[in-house]
């Protein structure tokens, strides 16, 4: 090689998939973790606080005691669930980003149950119909945009992010209007259409657990996952094979709706107990994070869900006991999650120093 | 590869270490604080916004510090513990657990729509007193700890009315508008009681100074929402408003009445620094007295009223500053004459004799609804030659539509 021809300092250079090793894949997340809780020490330099302490502070306001896991668990539930909703979209790199419109439909659903039924049902009918309206509204709320994608081909990304806009303008006419019940809020739902709890958090924690062995099983060993994945592969594979795309694509959507759907009912019977326009609560955004930190994958999902739920509570404590502004949490979960998913670019390419010589050469 | 990684679980494990001394060197030092205090007290406060919003939840940090100005004078030390831009939702119930959790005594929850979920977590911590602000269950809830607070503020309002209602007149007697043109724009956020108590104790008050005055009233069916606000002051400068008040929660409309050359009074904040030609006055509650009351009591122990209201005579309401560059002439002195006759109950906000309703004086009135039906059903309000507002509970229950105001929505 000619030695007068200048390498760059920095290359770099896709790996091969079987070239990294995955414990070293896990190691490079866990680095990028602790790398993101060094940046999150300046943060809190920067207010006037000891890193150390807050972070413990963090932990133990999330962990601590009873009562704050069971709300750091309660935190957790919703993003679970609906980063599972959304996962079988986005292995068929749909885009689903209305996941917060079919959670607020699921709610909605449920609540027009519990009004209309409470006191003519016994609970458990009651909250079995409430369930299956959530689920059904949710999932006719994700099946339009997936109609008309596959219809029109209409961009899914615009189509199922104005459908939010849609349904939370229903629910808050809907507030403010026919279901008022004291300025401009529905009234709470009776015992008999409220989530029972067990092991002091609402049962909805049951729900999504079984939700995450349904996609798994769903998406790693049904017929329909593995359409999904060849449609997300290659549309035109998909095709090729004889695959009814349109078909598939509304099946879909109408499956993750309506699992969005029940997250709903699980937020309105479990948490709330009644239905407000903030009722998904940003949620349906959230779990897209968790959806890409966990590569889809069910399992992880749950872990990644526990620790977005640990964060936040965490960053709730720190603004209680230390006086830390909100703001200042917020920064520490932004850096953890823009590290976590900025570490899987260093699994996929690896970088290459130019040596002192002059010669382009792998580093280490 | 190996080398990084080694290093930064080398770095973990330092950093755990840390973690695991500081915790057991810092406990210590948050037991020593109460000893040498005498008394301190845990007290939590739940807000729906923060202070940036200049207007309601600031006016509740105002009350916070005022409150532990004063209580430091008689030697009590009070730690609060603040949690800032809480929904109106599942996030309250989390936020007056982990409160009481943490060891607050007392905890005041700042906005109306915080009580349902307040209610969840009091009966599991019957020591510990639980104060849902402007609202008003615990008169049937049942619960011997929870509590409501809210302040006479149609009182400030008739002042702030009367300053209003002066400026118009002068108005008038200088010829610079007709009779007829005396007009007061009002934005309201929703029609409810509380919204129609404040705009009609405020018509009252500016028809007690200009008797040719009119009043009307734009919804903006938001509590907060600076642009539909705005958009509401403008409308109503166009219709030919002189003077801009409102019931909402920012400050836009009274810079919007500033560029339309239209007077203004404000509420919950003084609002001079943001449209020095246009603002005369305000009014707000201030809420340093019931903290006051309700942590001194219970520090000793003593029972907190279940429903709390006080007004001007306490100095729960007051007045801001009168912006003296452009109130009209003599308004401080009739202003102050006007307080002292509130005071002493001379001058009735609500008195009958000065409104009709349909052309008619109003001989009844009931003050609760106890059904939800939104029609109020029981205690009759009007005795004496008054309506008696906030006297049966201290959340406002004014709802009738008088003459002389024209809601426009």
């Amino acid at each position: 090689m000619d030695e007068k021809i200048k390498s760059p300092l920095i290359r770099l250079e896709k790996r091969s998939k079987s070239a990294l090793h995955p414990a070293a894949a896990w190691g490079i997340r866990l680095g990028s973790i602790l790398f993101a809780l060094l940046l999150g020490c300046v943060a809190i330099l920067l207010s006037g606080n000891n890193p150390i302490k807050a972070y413990a502070t963090m932990i133990n306001g999330a962990v601590g005691n009873k009562v704050y896991l069971q709300q750091t668990v309660k935190k957790a539930v919703p993003l679970l669930g609906c980063a599972l909703a959304i996962a079988p979209c986005f292995k068929m790199r749909f885009w689903n980003i209305g996941a917060e419109g079919q959670i607020t439909a699921g709610a909605l659903a449920a609540t027009f149950v519990a009004r209309l039924l409470t006191g003519k049902l016994p609970s458990l009918p009651l909250l079995l119909l409430m369930a299956l309206a959530a689920m059904l509204l949710g999932g006719v709320w994700g099946l339009i945009p997936g109609f008309f994608k596959a219809r029109w081909n209409t961009n899914e990304t615009l189509f199922t992010l104005m459908m939010n806009y849609i349904i939370i303008g229903v629910v808050a006419w809907l507030q403010a209007g026919p279901w008022e019940a004291q300025q401009g809020r529905i009234a709470q739902f009776d015992v008999s259409a409220q989530l029972p709890k067990v092991a002091v958090v609402h049962c909805g924690w049951i729900i999504v657990l079984a939700l995450v062995l349904f996609i798994h099983v769903y998406m790693r060993y049904t017929k329909h996952g593995y359409e999904i994945s060849v449609i997300g592969d290659s549309m035109r594979t998909a095709q090729y094979a004889g695959m009814n795309v349109g078909r598939i694509m509304m099946r879909t959507m109408f499956l993750s709706g309506a699992v969005s759907g029940l997250v709903g009912f699980i937020v309105c019977a479990g948490a709330n107990h009644t239905l407000a326009k903030e009722i998904a609560g940003g949620v349906g955004f959230t779990s897209i994070t968790v959806a890409w930190l966990s590569q889809l994958n069910a399992f992880a999902m749950v872990a990644i869900s526990m620790m977005l739920g640990i964060l936040t509570k965490g960053a709730d404590t720190l603004q209680t006991m230390m006086n830390i502004p909100v703001a200042i949490s917020d920064i520490i979960t932004g850096l953890l999650l823009f590290c976590m998913l900025g570490s899987e670019f260093f699994i996929n390419y690896h970088l290459i120093l130019r040596r002192r010589g002059g010669k382009g050469g792998r580093a280490k | 590869m190996k080398k990084l990684l080694a290093l930064i679980l080398c770095l973990a494990l330092a950093a755990a270490l840390f973690a695991g001394c500081s915790q057991n060197t810092d406990k210590p030092d948050d037991t020593k604080a109460p000893d040498d205090a005498g008394k301190t007290i845990k007290v939590g406060l739940i807000c729906i916004g923060d202070e940036n919003d200049l207007g309601y939840t600031y006016n509740f940090i105002r009350g916070k510090d005022g409150a532990t100005k004063a209580l430091e004078k008689k030697g009590i030390n009070v730690e609060w513990m603040v949690k800032w831009n809480i929904p109106e939702g599942d996030a309250c119930e989390d936020a007056n657990l982990e409160l009481a959790e943490a060891g607050c005594q007392i905890i005041f929850n700042n906005s109306f729509g915080f009580e349902p979920y307040m209610l969840k977590v009091a009966p599991k911590y019957p020591n510990v007193q639980f104060v849902a602000c402007t609202n008003k269950a615990s008169a049937t809830d049942e619960l011997s700890n929870t509590h409501n607070a809210f302040a006479k503020i149609y009182e400030g309002r008739f002042l702030a009315g009367f300053v209003a209602g002066m400026k118009l007149q002068q108005l008038i007697d200088e010829g610079t508008i007709k009779q007829e043109e005396a007009v007061i724009g009002y934005v309201g956020a929703f029609p409810y009681e509380e919204i129609k108590s404040g705009y009609t104790a405020y018509f009252l008050g500016a028809r007690y100074a200009c008797p040719s005055v009119t009043m009307k009233v734009q919804f903006v069916n938001d509590w907060s929402n600076a642009t539909l606000e705005s958009n509401a002051a403008s409308a109503l400068c166009d219709m030919g408003c002189k003077l801009i008040s409102q019931h909402a929660d920012n400050s836009t409309p009274a810079t919007m009445a500033q560029s339309k050359g239209a007077y203004f009074t404000s509420y919950n904040n003084d609002m001079i620094s943001v449209a020095p030609e246009a603002c005369l006055v305000g009014t707000r509650i201030d809420w340093t007295v019931y903290f006051c009351e309700a942590i001194e009591a219970v520090l000793e122990g003593k029972e907190i009223p279940q429903d709390w209201c006080k007004g001007l005579a306490d100095g729960a309401v007051v007045l801001t500053e009168l912006n003296k560059d452009i109130i009209a002439p003599g308004t401080e002195e009739k202003l102050a004459s006007l307080e002292e006759s509130l005071k002493k109950g001379e001058v009735k906000v609500f008195d009958t004799s000065s409104f009709t309703v349909k052309g008619e004086t109003l001989t009844q009135a009931f003050a609760l609804d106890t059904d939800g039906d939104f029609v109020p059903d029981k205690e009759e309000a009007v005795f004496d030659g008054e309506f008696h507002e906030s006297y049966f509970q201290s959340a406002p229950y004014f709802g009738i539509d008088i003459d002389g105001i024209e809601l426009l929505n």
